[in-house]
């Protein structure tokens, strides 16, 4: 993914991948990442069993 | 209903994951800060940055989702998507969404796509239904 440049590329990459998104009743994709100093990996999988998990996507702009 | 209030009332219960993912209207991009549209943006959004270039390292990520994460006070942990947005495109996450997914790794709510379908109430409602549920259970 570049950095999207207009209205129409945010719109074509939207709709290529929510096509592959998970639905309702679907198996959450695995994941594995870390915080912003690069430290204390967390992976989705762990919490299974334990916890639900709320995932918020974003960015500062 | 903001997300930082629904933080506040399930964090006990819930795990919350923000996931800073690739800018949506960077400085290099599809800048909101030019022209007529950095004026509401400015008196709805005032917490938005109108001045961050579009990452193009992990250390310049993690450091613009540092700043972020200072800056709206979700009291929700950042965690930083790799520069290959694998995270982000597997759950078509640009450029915000909300998902809930259950303890057996299932998604129990996927939120639209944003920021039209960006809705923390929503959230919300999801989140009492599935507790709902489990009381029943």
């Amino acid at each position: 993914m570049s950095t999207i440049k207009k209205r129409q590329d945010a719109r074509t990459w939207q709709m290529k991948y929510d096509g592959t998104a998970p639905r309702l009743g679907d198996t959450a994709p695995d994941f594995e990442l870390r915080d912003v100093n690069g430290e204390d990996p967390i992976r989705l999988s762990s919490f299974q069993g334990d916890k639900p998990v709320v995932l918020i996507f974003g960015s500062f702009t | 209903m903001s997300l930082n209030a629904i933080y506040q009332e399930y964090h006990d219960q819930f795990q919350f994951i923000k996931i800073y993912i690739r800018e949506a209207h960077p400085v290099d991009g599809w800048w909101f800060g030019k022209g007529f549209v950095k004026y509401p943006m400015r008196i709805f959004s005032p917490k938005v940055s109108l001045n961050i270039y579009d990452p193009t390292t992990i250390e310049e990520r993690r450091a613009a989702a540092g700043s972020c994460a200072e800056s709206l006070k979700y009291g929700v942990k950042t965690y930083v998507d790799e520069m290959d947005d694998k995270v982000n495109k597997d759950y078509a996450g640009w450029p915000t969404r909300l998902y809930l997914i259950d303890k057996k790794g299932i998604v129990v709510y996927a939120g639209g796509l944003g920021p039209f379908g960006f809705k923390p109430g929503e959230l919300k409602q999801a989140i009492r239904k599935f507790l709902q549920e489990e009381n029943k259970s």
